[in-house]
């Protein structure tokens, strides 16, 4: 207290007693499916949300069309168009998944969002589960875009071939799920749109072709780059059999604790600790 | 009821709110009173755990914030009315309050209408609000889990006069009906209207509390607002009886007892027009508290262009 006060000292309570005046013994905590359903809404109740999500639709239907119409016979398979439109699709996945991170910073509504509930963690939780459910919407969509490409293919002759085995599904499946974590990731850490969606590009693009650059020139350098870098340790997944070996699922789990694990668990802690403004 | 304890936020070796120690009690509005960066935003946000306190504590209601299961039913906040999404609309942003709180639908037509804000003007989006819209819809929001507590950073902010004279009300009923308000401005004629109870905090640190009586009391020095019809000739009598005359609006403003000034007045025969007491106001007070803490930092005898930028 100042000595400046004019005042005598406030009428303070006791801290051994603490008097409580708002009775919470009744309340339930905000369920958690509740959470998860605001935080799909928050997805699409902007004009930018909105718009995203057409455009990346409208952006898979041309580029599927285009396939299905131009491209040559052995390319307008149903794996070949499902590969495209899941190509796209892990392109704006992960940015989809930023926005849902560091909107809450660069619009600030992380301000109402963490009052009205402060525990911060089943906020991010229910954003994960949010995305992911989007995330696996998208594709699933993605998946029937392909087969009206598939369908369309036939109309300048040619026959529509639907040979799919389930492990294209279950890897294609994985990669864009690991994209987008690794994606939210990045978003809890940096919690800026833009330095995230960077980040996620030189990772996705820049990173491999740096490893591959090294590898070329240093000696032996190209037995370590699957251990240690993501992209490359997911190529068993997207190409050959789609089946990844025993080694190589090990080399999945290294690459993917450096990329994916360490930054997901210090990009969490930062985001629990951080000040909201 | 509020109680923050001992509360001290730094950031590095900047000392943001130190030591900070006060209580809001129901019914009662309390009015947080200080220059701008003098600390009321960040205790405020420490309030609700936005921000992490580096030393103290607060309760609301006897709870730290985080305890509280489903908070927006107890605790209105409106920290910042412009930090909502640009492309949202007004009504959207009620409704993902509504949603999380668990509120029934026609809440939000009802807190909407509370504040006056018409259908079109809720289906507009955010960006396209006035600040005074959007300081309707953030007292709408701070309102919606109908809460026992109100914690208000500059909710007066951008208001038209019939605007600010609207939330004086309702913050009197509010509190009347046995609530918690706590409301910050850096204006002190916001505050002093509606406050029962004001905080004075400059520097991040309290210099003043107390009721309104209670903080003039012992504010010394007497002054009077006079108006004369020869305000000239009045300033001269006053100046040469020994007063401090300084002109003031239509008037003059005397640091005498309006007693002394009308003596003075009669005796050189001249016709006042206006003549009352104007006392050592709230503003001085408050304009001498904080200039007190800035002294603190910076000696009195150098020049201090800081003490104009902190009365602006």
């Amino acid at each position: 207290m100042s000595a400046t006060s004019p005042t005598s000292t406030p009428t303070s309570t006791p801290t051994s007693t603490l008097r409580r005046t708002i009775d919470i013994s009744q309340d339930q905590p905000v369920p958690f499916g509740r959470l998860v359903a605001v935080e799909t809404r928050k997805v699409f109740d902007t004009r930018a949300g909105r718009w995203f999500s057409i455009a990346i639709v409208g952006l898979v239907l041309v580029v599927t069309g285009f396939a299905a119409l131009l491209f040559p016979e052995d390319q307008q398979t149903y794996v070949e168009l499902l590969g495209l439109s899941g190509g796209v699709l892990t392109y704006f996945l992960p940015v989809l998944m930023i926005l849902l991170v560091t909107s809450e910073w660069s619009q600030r509504t992380g301000l109402a969002t963490f009052t009205l509930e402060p525990r911060r963690s089943r906020v991010i939780a229910a954003k994960v589960v949010c995305g992911l459910g989007l995330s696996v919407a998208g594709l699933a969509l993605g998946a029937l875009i392909a087969a009206g490409g598939t369908l369309l293919s036939t109309v300048d002759g040619g026959e529509a071939v639907w040979t799919l085995g389930w492990e294209p599904v279950q890897s294609f499946l994985l990669t864009a799920l690991i994209g987008v974590l690794v994606a939210f990731a990045l978003a809890m850490l940096v919690r800026s749109s833009p330095a995230a969606i960077v980040g996620y590009f030189l990772y996705t693009f820049v990173l491999p072709a740096v490893a591959a650059t090294v590898a070329a020139l240093v000696d032996g350098f190209d037995a370590v780059v699957p251990w240690i870098e993501l992209n490359t340790a997911q190529t068993p997944l997207i190409s050959g059999d789609y089946r990844a070996t025993g080694e190589e699922w090990a080399q999945l789990g290294t690459a993917a604790l450096i990329w994916l694990v360490v930054p997901f668990a210090l990009g969490l802690w930062r985001l629990l600790r951080a000040e909201v403004k | 009821m509020i109680e923050v304890n001992g509360l001290t936020r730094t950031y590095g070796a900047f000392t943001a709110v130190d030591d900070v120690t006060f209580t809001c009690e129901p019914g009662r509005v309390t009015g947080f009173l200080g220059p701008n960066g003098a600390g009321k935003s960040t205790t405020m946000r420490v309030m609700v755990g936005l921000t992490p306190p580096t030393r103290g504590s607060v309760t609301i209601g006897g709870h730290r914030y985080e305890d509280i299961p489903n908070p927006g039913r107890h605790v209105g906040v409106l920290l910042d009315a412009g930090a909502q999404h640009a492309g949202r609309t007004g009504r959207e942003v009620l409704e993902i309050g509504a949603r999380t709180m668990g509120l029934p639908k026609d809440r939000v037509d009802e807190m909407l209408a509370m504040v006056s804000l018409t259908d079109s003007e809720a289906g507009r989006r955010m960006g396209n609000y006035s600040l005074g819209m959007k300081q309707r819809l953030g007292i709408a929001h701070a309102l919606l889990g109908d809460p026992e507590v109100l914690v208000l950073d500059e909710p007066a902010n951008g208001l038209d006069p019939a605007g600010i004279r609207w939330m004086r009300d309702l913050l009197k009923g509010y509190a009347r009906r046995g609530g918690t308000v706590l409301l910050s401005s850096h204006l002190l004629h916001e505050v002093e209207l509606v406050a029962d109870e004001m905080i004075l905090i400059g520097r991040g640190r309290i210099v003043a509390q107390g009721d309104k009586a209670t903080l003039l009391a012992g504010q010394g020095a007497a002054a009077t607002q006079v108006t004369a019809e020869d305000n000239d000739a009045l300033a001269g009598a006053l100046t040469s009886a020994g007063h401090d005359v300084t002109p003031d609006g239509a008037g003059l403003r005397v640091t005498a007892t309006p007693a002394e000034v009308s003596r003075t007045a009669m005796d050189a025969r001249l016709v006042l027009t206006d003549l009352r007491a104007a006392g050592a106001g709230l503003e001085d007070l408050f304009l001498s508290l904080t200039s007190d803490t800035q002294r603190e930092a910076a000696p009195a005898a150098s020049p201090a262009p800081t003490q104009d930028g902190a009365a602006a």
